[in-house]
């Protein structure tokens, strides 16, 4: 029975991202987007990975789901009848030259088919390693935390947590380069649509309640900072979409502190660890719990905050599209 | 491996630079400019400490976290990755103070560019992340911030043409990054380890194994500019602002580089197979003759430069074949492993710094012709004769003529071929040298010969020609400490257990 | 068959779905749900495993990096909208056009 659940699921994954790639629409492919992370959180679910269908769920299908949601507003909703039947002068009209050559899509489809044969063999013939479930194990109590999965996030391998915070902002700077800084240019208007306000007020503090819940518990259960800064980071994209951007409001400097705060508090704490003859990131076991708890907090504001100006900043794109161009 | 002696240093090669680039973030553009020039000296001052200390001391590790593998992240700067970590500070630093110089003279036409200096430096903490990182998972965490870096830097002039490139090679970077992914996935499945010495001892062949090989060497040639996974290179780093295009033709694309000269061995040696190493043979030859080719058919000088790029990455490809040692030979007895790894950590040597000031020599002249089409290029040598002497510097050294690094690069490269027997690759490196020799001296001849009428030049920042020539001066001056540079990097004994035999247990940490 | 290996099956599955679509679709849109599709094939393989692995709780060490690697992921799949978006503001092109 309950492989037969599986079964199901992992068929419904597939062709939900077959679809997916394969609708007519640009709509289509953005809900179905939407499922098939659903679906693959299902999946993390069935597999016991609770904490990956919270990040999947939350980052993966939520966040950036909705980022291509506001990016169809951009792009026209029909790309491939548009193509097809060319008014901007753009392709020549009657000649579908626009699909690649049949040949060459045989011979990738042959390609992928052989390379599907042989990564299932590998797959199927996968000795057992083991993991590193026992030593997660033994080491737990050590670890400052109940949750194995957060004991590995922030204590075992902080390193990777640090410096994928850091990728974050990394990828915020990145749209700062390409759609310049926007973010203060917002005016701070009340949301027309009564709707919009109700439902401001309501998920307001049961975003931010939930978040705290996630990111309290977390030590102890699925949860943490990457879920937590979700549902903040939602609350500030709610507020941005009601007219009310926390960001126009805030001076500069507050925000770069917010922002950055995670990193580099994690960071300086890590060298001051350094400087009292630890490693890097090696906590005093007496007091690695209250650390923990203190960088997951700063980094789930820090990370909330990047989403939001990602989000805020990439939504405004739109607005205010007469950027100078520096060329031509 | 765990008792080796315990250094800060690793730690603060990765956190320095990266506290400095959150530091810059709330300066104002000038101050920006400013933190980030001091950051740079500073990279590069730790840099060379920790460069040092590993020539007194041996390899020197950091355990992060205070958890040793399997379970945490080992950092490990042996003697090959204290040569890579000093080659980014040395060409770094001085494209650096290129930058600063190139966009300040820009200012009043442009904002300058002030993201590209925390860009930068989170950039170079990302390299020293990844020559450290002795982790398959930290590794992929190290090759994302820089792909993410590197594109941003790519796209930083916002023109159209920079947008295009920077998506492709945003695309590409992350199908790379995932197929590397995919093969980590595998491995750890079937060892239950991540930590790169441990790999080495306990990695069995077998499909598996095999087709992670099969998925991480593509991967990694997607993100270095392998043939034919090179589209993406020559629109990127054409179209990016000169200082730009010399750090990612100098410096990011080794990365991935280094990664693969890791894994291939001293994890991989238990899966190579003879068929595997000759098909990258082929994929980098194909990339020395064709790159070379399309180099020489060029008219713009950026796109000849990015061109070059992928003909000189070829070589360091065609350094695989010679790594896959036949059932029985023992890297021991191999008397042509160590010529051959070393030309190719030469080789990126001399490239970053020939690259480097190829690409700062044509930032300057679109600077003062406010183009970089080489019909213009008629009498240059009279009239910007330092950037033009850069140039042909950096030439000799790409082509591989004495006494640059780059011809100790390849003069070791075909020693290794012939002493392996695979006489087959040398055509390549010399057919390559000779194409590279020919668009070289073409830009040579024009830039000596007379000029009917000359394009009015804009005056350019005297010391921007000095950092561009040093550059290339610098191609030649790594010849020097050569026998004592090879020396120190045979002490790392990059060959792990992998390709010599399969040794039974010795997993250290965990009890 | 365990049920794991339904999934570290599938994954592979869509492993081939996410490169395929890269390759073949044409919109920005849809290359950079393929990555993401393709991503998604990698994280299952390692959950899929960690269930393999599983005593008295699954291995943290693969959900941990799958966590880390859903968020790098998503980072850079945002950073290749907004170049995505700005290509099309600034030229009305929503594809790779053949001299680009």
């Amino acid at each position: 029975m309950s492989v037969l659940i599986d079964g199901i699921l992992a068929i419904l994954a597939i062709y939900l991202a077959l679809q997916c790639l394969m609708a007519q629409r640009l709509t289509q492919t953005v809900f179905l987007f939407f499922a098939f992370g659903l679906a693959l959180a299902l999946a993390w679910i069935r597999l016991g990975a609770v904490d990956v269908a919270i990040a999947e769920a939350a980052i993966a299908a939520g966040f950036l789901g909705v980022l291509l949601l506001d990016a169809l507003r951009d792009f026209s909703p029909t790309f491939s009848q548009k193509q097809k039947n060319p008014e901007t002068g753009q392709n020549p009209p009657g000649k579908d030259d626009n699909k690649p050559p049949f040949l060459p899509r045989l011979a990738l489809g042959f390609g992928l088919g052989l390379f599907l044969l042989i990564s299932l063999e590998a797959i199927w013939k996968t000795p057992e390693g083991g993991g590193l479930t026992a030593a997660s194990e033994a080491f737990l109590p050590e670890s400052g935390v109940e949750h194995p999965v957060t004991a590995v996030l922030l204590n075992f391998r902080a390193y990777d947590t640090w410096l994928e915070i850091g990728v974050i902002l990394m990828g915020l700077l990145a749209i700062f380069v390409v759609g310049g800084i926007r973010l203060y240019s917002r005016p701070f208007t009340a949301a027309q649509d009564p709707l919009l306000r109700q439902v401001i007020l309501f998920f307001t503090p049961v975003l931010f309640l939930f978040g705290a819940f996630l990111l309290y518990f977390g030590k102890s259960g699925p949860g943490g900072a990457f879920q937590a800064a979700v549902l903040w980071g939602a609350i500030g994209i709610l507020l941005h979409l009601g007219g009310r951007p926390v960001f126009s409001v805030m001076p500069r400097w507050l925000l770069q502190l917010i922002l950055t705060m995670g990193l580099g508090f994690f960071l300086l704490l890590g060298f001051l660890l350094m400087a009292t003859g630890n490693a890097l990131f090696e906590y005093p076991p007496a007091y690695s719990g209250i650390m923990i708890l203190i960088v997951e907090t700063l980094a789930a504001v820090s990370i909330a905050a990047a989403l939001t100006a990602i989000f805020a900043n990439v939504n405004l794109m739109k607005e205010d599209p007469n950027q100078t161009e520096s060329t031509t | 491996m765990t008792d080796l002696p315990t250094s800060p240093f690793p730690a603060l090669l990765v956190g320095l630079p990266f506290l400095l680039a959150t530091l810059s973030l709330f300066f104002s553009s000038k101050g920006k400019a400013v933190v980030g020039l001091i950051g740079s000296f500073l990279t590069a001052l730790l840099a060379i400490v920790a460069f040092v200390e590993v020539t007194q001391q041996g390899t020197v590790i950091h355990i992060l976290g205070g958890w040793e593998p399997p379970l945490g992240i080992l950092l490990r700067m042996d003697s090959l990755a204290a040569v890579f970590i000093g080659m980014t500070a040395l060409v770094g630093v001085f494209i650096s103070l290129y930058a600063r110089g190139y966009f300040r003279a820009q200012e009043d036409s442009s904002e300058g560019f002030p993201l590209f200096w925390p860009l930068w430096l989170f950039l170079w903490a990302g390299l020293n992340g990844l020559f450290l990182s002795n982790d398959l998972f930290n590794l992929f965490v190290t090759i994302e911030v820089i792909g993410i870096c590197a594109v941003a830097l790519a796209v930083l002039s916002g023109k159209k043409a920079a947008l295009f490139a920077g998506l492709r090679y945003l695309l590409a970077a992350i199908t790379g990054s995932m197929a590397y992914l995919f093969g980590v996935a595998l491995i750890y499945g079937s060892t239950g380890t991540l930590d790169l010495a441990l790999l080495g001892q306990v990695l069995e062949p077998g499909p598996t194994t095999t087709f992670a090989l099969l998925v991480i060497t593509p991967g990694l040639m997607i993100k270095m500019a392998g043939f034919p996974f090179h589209f993406w290179l020559p629109p990127a780093h054409s179209s990016a602002p000169a200082p730009v295009s010399a750090l990612l033709s100098a410096l990011v694309v080794k990365g991935a580089f280094y990664i693969l000269l890791r894994l291939w061995t001293e994890v991989f040696g238990v899966s190579l197979t003879f068929a595997a190493g000759q098909l990258i043979g082929v994929a980098g030859a194909v990339a020395v003759i064709w790159g070379s080719w399309q180099a020489f058919m060029q008219t713009s000088l950026k796109l000849i430069v990015a061109h070059s790029s992928v003909a000189q990455l070829g070589y360091l490809l065609l350094v695989f074949p010679l790594l896959v040692l036949a059932p029985g030979v023992t890297a021991d007895s191999a008397d042509w492993l160590s010529p051959a790894w070393t030309a190719g950590v030469y080789q990126v040597i001399a490239h970053a710094f020939a690259k480097a000031s190829f690409f700062l020599s044509a930032g300057i002249i679109i600077m003062a012709m406010g183009h970089d089409r080489i019909e213009s290029f008629r009498d240059l040598a009279a009239r910007m004769p330092m950037t033009v002497m850069a140039i042909g510097l950096a030439g000799v050294s790409l082509i591989g003529l004495p006494p640059s690094g780059g011809f100790m690069a390849k003069w070791n490269l075909l020693q290794g071929i012939f002493l392996s027997g695979q006489w087959w690759w040398a055509p390549a490196v010399l057919g390559g040298s000779l194409l590279t020799a020919s668009y070289v001296f073409m830009l040579m001849r024009l830039a000596f010969a007379p000029a009917r009428k000359k394009e009015p030049l804009r005056p350019v920042p005297f010391r921007l020609q000095v950092f561009a020539l040093l550059l290339a001066l610098g191609s030649f001056l790594i010849i020097l400490p050569a026998e004592s540079l090879i020396q120190f990097l045979e002490s790392s004994q990059i060959f792990g257990s992998g390709i010599e035999s399969i040794v039974e247990g010795g997993v250290y940490g965990n009890d | 068959m365990e049920a794991y290996k339904i999934y570290s099956l599938t994954s592979a599955v869509l492993f081939v779905i996410g490169i395929g679509g890269i390759f073949i679709a044409r919109h920005f849109i849809k290359k950079i749900i393929a990555t993401i599709i393709m991503g998604g094939g990698v994280f299952l393989c390692f959950v899929s495993f960690a269930e393999r692995d599983a005593l008295n709780f699954a291995d943290p060490v693969p959900h941990a990096m799958v966590i880390t690697g859903i968020v790098v992921a998503v980072a850079s799949a945002a950073f290749a909208l907004a170049l995505a978006r700005r290509i099309y503001q600034l030229t009305g092109e929503e594809s790779f056009t053949k001299d680009q």
